[in-house]
């Protein structure tokens, strides 16, 4: 949603199929590969974690590779607060969302409180 | 000598050999001077043994499914200061949080017998944890250990909680705010329900503002569209943020 929101704000076309298929480097997402690599290795292939470290490092910096790492722990606090206390979205926000859903395949999700 | 918390953290940071944002240091030596300190609701050895859950289930190379019982395969310690049903309820909350249902979070309120609000203060354990361990294992760095148990009462300050629409643990409506829950309220035109969640806890409302002020944006800073510190930009950001939840399979 806030992916969306940023990139529309800017008046950049986006495909959000890019948050869970192959990311393609684009003017909205610059290192979506590398970035998408290294949260993929960090739940999926803990082996490949420094290779794709190390790949965002070239790309980037190291810096922003902190940086990632720190939203990549962020996240895995929201989606516990999340899914922990049972938090769903307000009606009028799940209409603004629900041309995300089929596309997004998030109604599949156990979490889906709609 | 016993390292402090703050120490074991900074030690963390600093034998990395990477240069770690000190805002970022502060925000999780903040949190490991809470971990093991009486709370609000669970004192210090009852959150340690909360944590040393959460430690040995993010350790767990094969997961056990979330409808089998933790502890009843050996997995966890068999001496904690905390029940086998609650620390089950924490493995579950640890590795498989996205198959949790409302269903089962009450039937775990019934086995365990915790309050809605001690719930919550566990889930800020669980996050302080994750968080900490989580940043340390991607970026590189030697994770840091426990802090040692302070004793003490916890401080049992309740808050003017309700049922809530969006939620199942009861929250604390903007009209209710409180002086422990002003800095996180104050200001704000709305509060997301996500923040919201924890308010019946001001002590992880904390938690979570420090947090998710380092790690991802400040909370008075969400609504700027274009935010960033100057490295990964707000839609690289978010691409990390969507990914990382999909992974997660939450939907919200």
């Amino acid at each position: 949603m806030m992916l969306r929101a940023s990139s529309a704000a800017n008046d950049l076309e986006l495909d959000l199929g890019v948050v869970r298929g192959d990311p393609q480097n684009s003017d909205a997402i610059q290192c979506a590969p590398q970035l998408t690599a290294l949260v993929d290795a960090s739940v999926n292939d803990l082996e490949s974690l420094p290779e794709a470290r190390a790949a965002l490092v070239e790309a980037t910096d190291e810096a922003t590779m902190l940086d990632a790492a720190a939203v990549v722990a962020n996240f895995e606090m929201m989606t516990r607060i999340a899914d922990g206390t049972g938090t769903r979205h307000p009606e009028d926000r799940l209409e603004s969302m629900s041309d995300m859903f089929g596309p997004m395949g998030l109604t599949e999700f156990v979490s889906a409180r709609m | 000598m016993t390292q402090t918390p703050t120490a074991l953290i900074e030690s963390s940071h600093q034998h990395s050999g990477l240069a770690v944002r000190s805002d970022l240091t502060a925000a999780h030596a903040h949190v490991w001077e809470k971990l093991a300190a009486p709370g609000t609701w669970w004192s210090g050895s009852e959150r340690v043994a909360v944590a040393e859950v959460v430690r040995l289930a993010l350790d767990d190379s094969d997961p056990i499914p979330p409808w089998e019982s933790a502890s009843k395969s050996g997995r966890l310690p068999g001496d904690s200061v905390i029940s086998s049903e609650l620390q089950d309820a924490v493995y579950r909350l640890a590795v498989h949080a996205g198959t949790l249902t409302e269903e089962w979070y009450q039937k775990m309120r019934d086995s365990t017998g915790v309050t809605p609000q001690q719930w919550v203060e566990i889930i800020e354990i669980t996050v302080s944890v994750v968080s900490v361990f989580r940043f340390a294992q991607i970026a590189g760095i030697g994770r840091p250990d426990f802090p040692e148990v302070l004793e003490g009462q916890p401080t049992r300050q309740a808050q003017p909680s309700k049922p809530a629409k969006h939620h199942w643990v009861p929250v604390v409506h903007l009209e209710d705010v409180t002086p422990e829950l002003a800095p996180f309220y104050d200001g704000l035109p709305a509060v997301a329900p996500v923040v919201r969640a924890l308010s019946s806890v001001p002590s992880a409302m904390d938690t979570l503002a420090t947090l998710g002020g380092a790690q991802y944006i400040p909370m008075r800073e969400m609504i700027d569209l274009n935010w960033t510190r100057g490295t990964l930009s707000r839609r690289q950001i978010e691409l990390v943020a969507g990914r990382l939840s999909a992974h997660r399979e939450c939907f919200y």
